[in-house]
């Protein structure tokens, strides 16, 4: 690990002047995953400015009937609370089924939103990965690429987003509040994480500078009627081969609303949109939520050795739909 | 020897759950290991390793490294001052990279700083130039094609060991299979360390985590020009093992360092490196065919076994041996055409781990045996009591097991065991775990079975003994014991054991084990599952000859004849206590060394694989039932039943928690260990990518422990750690082809597998 400063922040604003003057440094919340990155010298951040004392941490009802989730909230608090858990019980799982108990004590809500790719090409600094040394090359294209990508990568990067927890606010819609520059503004979710096209080393919109203040959930009373459901390749303690978000609005058998996010296939949580707006009026059963699964899946594009997400993706999709189609 | 049968009455004798002096250490972060060794003034050692599986070295500039604040002392090939090579089997792997590199990680340079940081960045500085060579990564090519590059010039076949018996390779049933083991990692909690200090006498003191304190002395003293004696070593705390500390990793670099910087000097690998400072099991390309009667009794078995060992020897000879003895399992097979091969590729190098060659072939032959019984209409445990050797059989190297081999009644024994009740409704019993895969939809249940045979101790010819010093003196008024070995505790229990030994033969309750170093004679590895065999046979020895002369000096004292020691006293032949065992020594030490052998072996012929190659042989059964998510290609191991016979129990609970560990190792290799290599690159080098089973993954066990002692051996125990290791991973994928019908031939088993997409 290369040596570094580190500063405390004492407000967000000073926090922000920090990082905008100095492209050098970083933010650090639970560091669970900056550290791994310093220690294997992915990143080498001249110094880190750690927000843990002054992001909000604390999870309220806001002013549109939803909730406010300060970015400094644990994930294992975020999983535990009584109003995520009845609310929206899709996010209280996600968050629940990745990482350990004890990273999960560490994790923040705004570093989960922030995670790098597990891509080994990216972890190992002795190889090209264009999303950690631009121009450098893609390996894992013709690589390991098992569990990578099979939606929205490109030439230039085939890797997956990580979070668990950002697959079920993409799927919630959320709203990122980030404290930047310029002051406040708001990044809905999906918007906030970006597909790599050309540049994959840009894995967000945010901006220099940018601090994530908050995630805000809007208000969504069907959400009650949700679930995040995950395949890995062991019971605890992995990252998802596949996994599906989803939330659903079924009145007399039939499709009202619903909201579909799907991980581990895609270099952002991936909001099923074009199978949301299949579903919507469709009837509630397991051929239509196939079709459904069917549509979206049409898109994506395999690559040599992870074709099997494609039907693994469709039948966590189907099966999740079914559940909480039957569930009262 | 005296014929006195000593009825132990002492506390903690053999026999006892005595408790761990190191698990409350351990399970409370006190225990010292060797990354926690520390000297005032030591120095911290980095090592350089090459990012390429194969490439030529056309220059190495030091330049950089040296000229940074801190470093002091930079080093390549050039300043081994001994041999330049070292090998555990054989001497092919160099200290330090020589002009060219044959696998990703492997050492070119070391450095010595003040910091482990400094250390590491000065390595960042050293400027290599390759030219960068497609690397050798295609072991069947490895073996089969003569045309196929070297990776030595020597050639990439190891070792080719053929079995052949018999002449009748027709059958009214045949079946065949092609079968692929991945590479499975030791998986050790705590990485290689150790710290080097240079001895006044130009010699060195290494204190370091290993598995066989004279094999590294042997292998380190030639490479830095020294002899033996002037390379001593104490076995620090090792944080598990599992073969994987049977080579040298930073060794010869610490002494090289702290010879050339005369300070001492600590190195210890972090996680990734530690996927590189080590060997890893074997992987496998099997292909197997079985011919049989219609009543599904063996007629023949021709096999192929290709074990990848990588850029090193290491111990790939004897890994072949044992895939080529114990190839067709613990069946007698009239006629056998098998061939195992290990050879050099440009892959990560592959050694030893638990199991030992034993492992892979175990999987090729116990899914045969399955597919035999679906091809005979017979149920899997059926065909397997028809083909069990007994005591008394062949095994197919025409060795004749001539000691207790119970397997029908074991087979009948595990079947027969109450099966677990119907799929539960709590998530973490279900396939996927807390991740809210299933609720129970989809879910269909498998039974399989498997068996394994090992052999234990040393084959093959070896010279395979251990030595135990036995002090016997009063201390504080007490009688008290003092046992020297070199054996390595590596987590297996041994330390423990010895004074279990020591109590009962002495029946003295107070007894210290010291320190293991070179400063007594060899006691071989803790490997092949050997050292209640083998130290335990020497500490047992050495006690005997203890024993002897104490009661000499009794009768000298006393002027009495026929005296005997019994519950710690000396009594009369009718049984009168006459005195204490402190009441006899006085001032006198009593202090007795013995060596102890296990019976010879002989080699195998090298045409046909026939000899008395094994000391004694093992056996462990399991039963696996499954739950899998056919949808989602999920898994849960809902029970493992074993049934294992172990000789005699020396310590019920250390016996149970290797029988655990043992299976869950093999649950690892089914479901979900493998260390990823494409093009020759480890591509998961850390816990979070390689998996291990978790507590939710390991499910509880039930066991049944026999007792059938080996007549050859102390106690007639059996060696113990390695045979579930076997088993558990056969049975848990025949569990999960019982559930999808799927063929599942390569393993560890993936979603995709059984999803079939």
């Amino acid at each position: 690990m290369r040596p570094f400063a580190y500063e405390r922040a004492t407000d967000v604003r000073s926090a922000v002047a920090t990082l905008s003057e100095r492209p050098d440094a970083v933010y650090l919340g639970g560091g669970t995953n900056l550290v791994d990155l310093m220690r294997l010298g992915v990143v080498s951040p001249e110094m880190l400015v750690d927000v843990t004392r002054v992001v909000d941490a604390t999870i309220e009802e806001s002013a549109g009937g939803g909730l406010l989730i300060g970015a400094g909230v644990r994930n294992g608090d975020l999983t535990a609370d009584p109003l995520v858990r009845g609310r929206y019980p899709v996010l209280a799982q996600a968050v629940l089924s990745g990482a350990s108990g004890q990273i999960r004590n560490m994790a923040t809500v705004g570093g989960n939103l922030l995670q790098r790719t597990r891509c080994s090409y990216f972890q190992d600094t002795s190889k090209p990965c264009n999303k950690r040394r631009p121009g450098s090359g893609c390996p894992a294209r013709e690589g390991d690429h098992r569990n990578l990508a099979i939606l929205g990568h490109s030439s230039s990067c085939v890797a997956t987003h990580p979070s668990d927890m950002a697959v079920a606010l993409a799927a919630l819609g959320a709203v990122v509040h980030v404290e930047g520059r310029h002051g406040p503004r708001t990044v809905p979710m999906p918007g906030l994480h970006r597909l790599p096209g050309d540049e994959p080393d840009r894995d967000t919109v945010l901006e220099p500078g940018d601090l994530i203040t908050a995630v805000e959930l809007p208000e969504l009373p069907f959400a009650t009627r949700s679930r995040y459901r995950k395949v890995r390749d062991r019971a605890s303690f992995a990252f998802a081969v596949v996994s599906v978000a989803a939330a659903l609005d079924v009145a007399d058998g039939v499709v009202r609303d619903c909201r579909i996010a799907l991980g581990g296939v895609a270099p952002v949580p991936w909001r099923a949109e074009l199978a949301e707006s299949a579903l919507r009026g469709a009837a509630a059963t397991a051929a239509e939520f196939g079709r459904a699964a069917d549509i979206e899946l049409a898109q994506a594009r395999p690559l040599r050795d992870n074709g099997f997400k494609v039907p693994l993706a469709r039948n966590v999709l189907v099966g999740v739909l079914t559940d909480l189609a039957e569930a009262r | 020897m005296t014929d006195i049968q000593v009825t132990s009455p002492v506390r903690d004798g053999v026999g006892a759950s005595a408790p761990r002096p190191d698990g409350t250490l351990k399970v409370t972060g006190e225990f010292a290991y060797a990354s926690d060794l520390w000297m005032d003034g030591m120095l911290h050692g980095a090592t350089l390793r090459s990012p390429h599986p194969r490439a030529r070295i056309l220059s190495v500039d030091l330049t950089g490294a040296l000229k940074l604040p801190g470093v002091e002392a930079v080093l390549t090939h050039e300043d081994v001052p001994g041999a330049k090579l070292y090998g555990v089997d054989h001497a092919d792997q160099p200290v330090l990279a020589i002009d060219q590199v044959r696998y990703q990680g492997e050492p070119i340079a070391v450095v010595a700083a003040d910091h482990p940081e400094t250390a590491r960045r000065a390595c960042a500085l050293i400027r290599v130039v390759y030219e960068v060579l497609e690397p050798l990564t295609d072991p069947r090519r490895a073996a089969l094609d003569p045309s196929y590059e070297k990776v030595h010039a020597g050639g990439n076949v190891v070792r080719h060991q053929p079995i052949r018996v018999g002449s009748v390779f027709e059958a009214d049933v045949v079946v065949t299979g092609e079968y692929e083991v991945g590479m499975q990692d030791q998986a050790f909690l705590g990485p290689e360390s150790g710290l080097a200090v240079p001895a006044e006498d130009g010699g060195v003191d290494l204190y370091v985590a290993t598995q066989w304190l004279h094999v590294d002395q042997d292998q380190i003293a030639p490479c830095l020009g020294l002899p033996p004696e002037k390379v001593r070593l104490t076995l620090a705390g090792v944080g598990g093992a599992f073969g994987a500390r049977e080579d040298l990793s930073m060794q010869i670099h610490a002494c090289l360092l702290a010879l050339h910087t005369g300070k001492p000097v600590r190195i210890v690998y972090g996680r990734e490196e530690s996927f590189f400072g080590h060997v890893h099991r074997h992987p496998a390309l099997m292909r197997y065919e079985h011919g049989a009667t219609r009543d599904g009794r063996l007629v023949y078995v021709k096999g192929e076994i290709i074990l990848d060992g990588g850029a090193y020897a290491s111990s790939t000879p004897a890994v072949v041996g044992n895939a080529a003895s114990l190839g067709v399992g613990p069946y007698s097979v009239p006629n056998i055409s098998l061939d195992a091969y290990g050879v050099y590729t440009n892959n990560p190098p592959c050694g030893a781990m638990r199991g030992f060659g034993a492992v892979q072939a175990c999987f090729g032959y116990e899914s045969q045996l399955d597919r035999l019984a679906e091809a005979c209409g017979l149920d899997p445990v059926e065909v397997r009591i028809r083909n069990a050797i007994s005591e008394g059989s062949r095994i197919a190297t025409g060795q004749i097991v001539d000691m207790p081999a119970p397997l029908t009644s074991m087979l009948e024994q595990v079947r027969d065991l109450p099966l677990p009740e119907g799929v539960s409704t709590d998530l973490r019993d279900l396939p996927g775990g807390v991740a809210n895969s299933t609720h129970g939809e989809g879910i269909v249940r498998g039974v399989g079975y498997g068996i394994g045979i090992k052999n234990i101790c040393y084959s093959e010819g070896f010279d395979d003994f251990s030595t135990a010093r036995v002090r016997l003196e009063v201390i504080g008024e007490e009688a008290a014991v003092l046992v020297h070995t070199a054996a390595a505790e590596v987590g297996q229990g041994l330390v423990t054991l010895k004074a279990q030994i020591a109590r009962t033969e002495l029946g003295v309750p107070n007894v210290t084990i010291a320190p293991a170093d070179t400063q007594v004679g060899s006691a071989g590895s803790s490997s092949a599952s050997r050292q209640s065999y083998v130290t335990g046979g020497a500490v047992k020895t050495a006690c005997e000859a203890v024993r002897e002369r104490l009661l000499e000096l009794a009768a000298k004292k006393l002027s009495h004849d026929g005296l005997a020691l019994s519950g710690g006293k000396i009594v009369s032949v009718s049984g009168i206590v006459v005195a204490s065992v402190a009441e006899v020594l006085g001032d006198d030490v009593i202090e007795e060394t013995r060596e102890y052998r296990h019976r010879a072996t002989a080699p195998m012929d090298q045409l046909t694989g026939q000899g008395d190659a094994h000391t004694q042989f093992a056996f462990c059964v399991h039963r696996a039932v499954v739950d899998v998510d056919v949808e989602l290609g999920l898994v849960k191991v809902v029970e493992l039943a074993a049934v294992q016979d172990v000789g005699k129990i020396l310590n019920p609970i250390a016996l149970e928690g290797q029988i655990h560990g043992g299976t869950a190792q093999g649950l690892g290799l089914a479901l979900m260990e493998e260390i990823q290599v494409a093009g020759g690159l480890i591509r998961n080098p850390s816990f979070t990518d390689y998996l291990i089973p978790t507590i939710l993954d390991m499910p509880p066990m039930r066991l049944e422990i026999l007792e059938n002692p080996d007549p050859h051996a102390p106690y007639g125990l059996r060696g113990a750690g390695e045979p579930p290791t076997l088993s558990s991973t056969p049975a848990i994928v025949a569990a999960v082809r019982a559930a999808t019908g799927k063929s599942l031939m390569r393993i560890p088993v993936r979603p995709e597998h059984i999803t079939g997409t």
